[in-house]
């Protein structure tokens, strides 16, 4: 049997004196997409980069793909939330997706034509062929998370981790995200994603609730009851009946 | 063209030439990154706060790199302290350290006879005053920062475009920056003697910041930069020779005056180019685009 993707016990992650996940076990399968919600400031964000590696942990253990977040890196790829590019940075779409394949040629090794095939497939399953030579600050936000996502993909690995991939995007950018995330299912690639939408939670495979720690971790309709939505969220804060976002993604952040 | 020769037919004006070229490169290839991190008041802190290793090699009698080298590792350090204990941002420590290592740098040299003499030196350097030996030293020194700097190529490349996204890659963006600092520091302590550390800094921020509104890839911006730097340290000996003005100091200048050149001619391009596109002018000087807009309105 292989091993989960990820797999937590007692798992504790602090900034220096803050606590921005507490205690908490929980076990994800491979193969599946899995939604992690929560308000903001729950600690979505933070259990999603301790899962790639970018966060350390300050307690208890994590493992990713049956080894430490720390050596998983290079069989996870994370597509990240939002990029502060300085308006004017001279680096093309082209070349913000090659850094995808950067972990397989490390800092010296030249391009193969494997590296080439792999950055020119992913633009053009993400649709942005045509923008190869365009500057970031030239595109609109749903064209750059576009270009995040191939760049993601552009990179081995058996696990995508995307920070709100879907938050704030035009119609054909989510759509194109959202086929990108059931053709990495279909792959046998497992895919987690955060969120602030409870239907795009409810139509994962797995969910995961948030408050300052796991809450509860499983299938969405044992997950995302309404008893256990009203304490991440606190009782009274959910609007009837049809509810899509349960916090506002474009709030401050205080994760 | 004896206007552009006769500057350069002595030895030692050979030498400042060659001098300031050599801190030109170096400073373009290590100031790209500097540039296009945002860290450029770090740069001018980071030049200054040498001042005090330099000065403190003068009035002891010892090595003016080490001096330097050991005044770098303190003002890291300080800025690193500052930032790790502290929840003020890290300009905050920056800006501490830039005025008390500057000020102790001064302090120090207030020390020396030649107190005047010794600080215009050391922050516009001698240009005129390059020895064979200074250029041997400084040109090892650019060697091993131009090598460093390709070597650091994609890790600074991602650093560059987001420090999560480098740790993300495997890119060890912690021990990049750090040894982005190194290269700053010799960049600094190769070129301080030749041409100052003034427009040291000049050539750190002015060159590769004019090359970004031109540069649509780092490459390129690296070229352009190299380009600008040398063409700037090049025309300032020639101003300087014929002006009778001081030499590193109208090197420094030129730079600058180079950005704001080429920022207003790229403003204007682009304020033509945008006019172009909303409409062609009509005869009577209107555009189409002013003549048109009122009408779609409903207005005469």
């Amino acid at each position: 049997m292989s091993a989960p993707l990820v797999r937590a016990e007692d798992l504790v992650i602090a900034y220096g004196s803050h606590i921005a996940v507490d205690t908490s076990s929980f076990s994800i399968p491979a193969g599946t997409v899995t939604a992690i919600i929560g308000p903001n400031g729950s600690g979505k964000s933070t259990l999603l980069h301790a899962i790639g590696g970018i966060q350390a942990i300050s307690g208890g253990t994590l493992e990713v793909l049956g080894d430490t977040p720390a050596n998983a890196w290079k069989r996870t790829t994370y597509v990240m939330q939002t990029v502060a590019v300085t308006p004017g940075t001279p680096i093309t779409v082209r070349e913000v997706v090659g850094m995808g394949r950067f972990p397989s040629t490390g800092w010296f090794r030249p391009f193969s034509r494997e590296d080439r095939a792999r950055v020119d497939r992913a633009m053009a399953q993400l649709e942005i062929a045509d923008l190869a030579m365009r500057h970031l600050s030239e595109l609109s936000g749903g064209q750059r998370q576009r270009v995040y996502v191939a760049q993601g993909i552009a990179q081995n690995h058996e696990a995508v981790l995307l920070d709100e991939p879907l938050t704030g995007l035009d119609i054909t950018s989510a759509r194109t995200i959202d086929r990108i995330i059931h053709t990495e299912r279909t792959k046998g690639h497992s895919v987690i994603l955060t969120t602030h939408d409870l239907d795009e939670a409810r139509a994962a495979d797995q969910a995961i609730l948030m408050a300052g720690r796991v809450l509860a971790a499983g299938p969405p309709n044992e997950v995302l009851t309404r008893r256990n939505l009203e304490t991440a969220y606190g009782l009274g804060s959910l609007h009837e009946p049809n509810t899509d976002f349960i916090d506002d993604p474009h709030a401050p952040k205080r994760e | 063209m004896e206007w552009f020769l006769e500057p350069f037919a002595l030895g030692f004006q050979q030498r400042a030439l060659l001098g300031g070229l050599i801190a030109g490169v170096m400073a373009s290839v290590v100031g790209v990154w500097l540039v296009l991190r945002g860290m450029s008041f770090f740069g001018d802190a980071f030049v200054h706060g040498v001042l005090p290793g330099i000065a403190a090699a003068v009035v002891f009698d010892f090595s003016p790199y080490l001096g330097a080298a050991v005044a770098a590792v303190v003002m890291v350090a300080g800025i690193e302290y500052v930032h790790r204990t502290t929840t003020l941002k890290e300009d905050t420590g920056i800006g501490l350290l830039f005025v008390g290592m500057l000020a102790l740098g001064v302090v120090i040299i207030s020390k020396t006879d030649s107190y005047t003499g010794s600080l215009t030196s050391i922050l516009f350097g001698d240009a005129l005053g390059v020895t064979r030996r200074d250029l041997v030293s400084q040109g090892v020194i650019a060697v091993l920062v131009i090598i460093g700097s390709l070597l650091l190529y994609r890790p600074l490349l991602v650093l560059s475009f987001s420090p999560q996204k480098a740790q993300a890659l495997g890119m060890r963006p912690k021990l990049v920056h750090a040894l982005l600092l190194v290269l700053i520091a010799a960049a600094v302590i190769g070129s301080f003697r030749s041409v100052g550390t003034m427009l040291l800094f000049g050539l750190l921020v002015g060159p590769p910041a004019t090359a970004a509104l031109i540069s649509r890839t780092v490459p390129r911006m690296i070229v352009y930069s190299i380009a600008i730097a040398s063409v700037s340290v090049w025309v300032g000996l020639l101003l300087s020779y014929h002006l009778g003005t001081a030499g590193s100091a109208t090197m420094a200048l030129v730079p600058i005056v180079a950005f704001f050149a080429v920022l207003t001619t790229t403003r204007f391009r682009g304020e033509l180019r945008r006019r172009a596109v909303r409409g062609t002018p009509s005869h009577d000087g209107l555009s189409l685009a002013a003549v048109l807009d009122p009408l779609r309105e409903g207005r005469p």
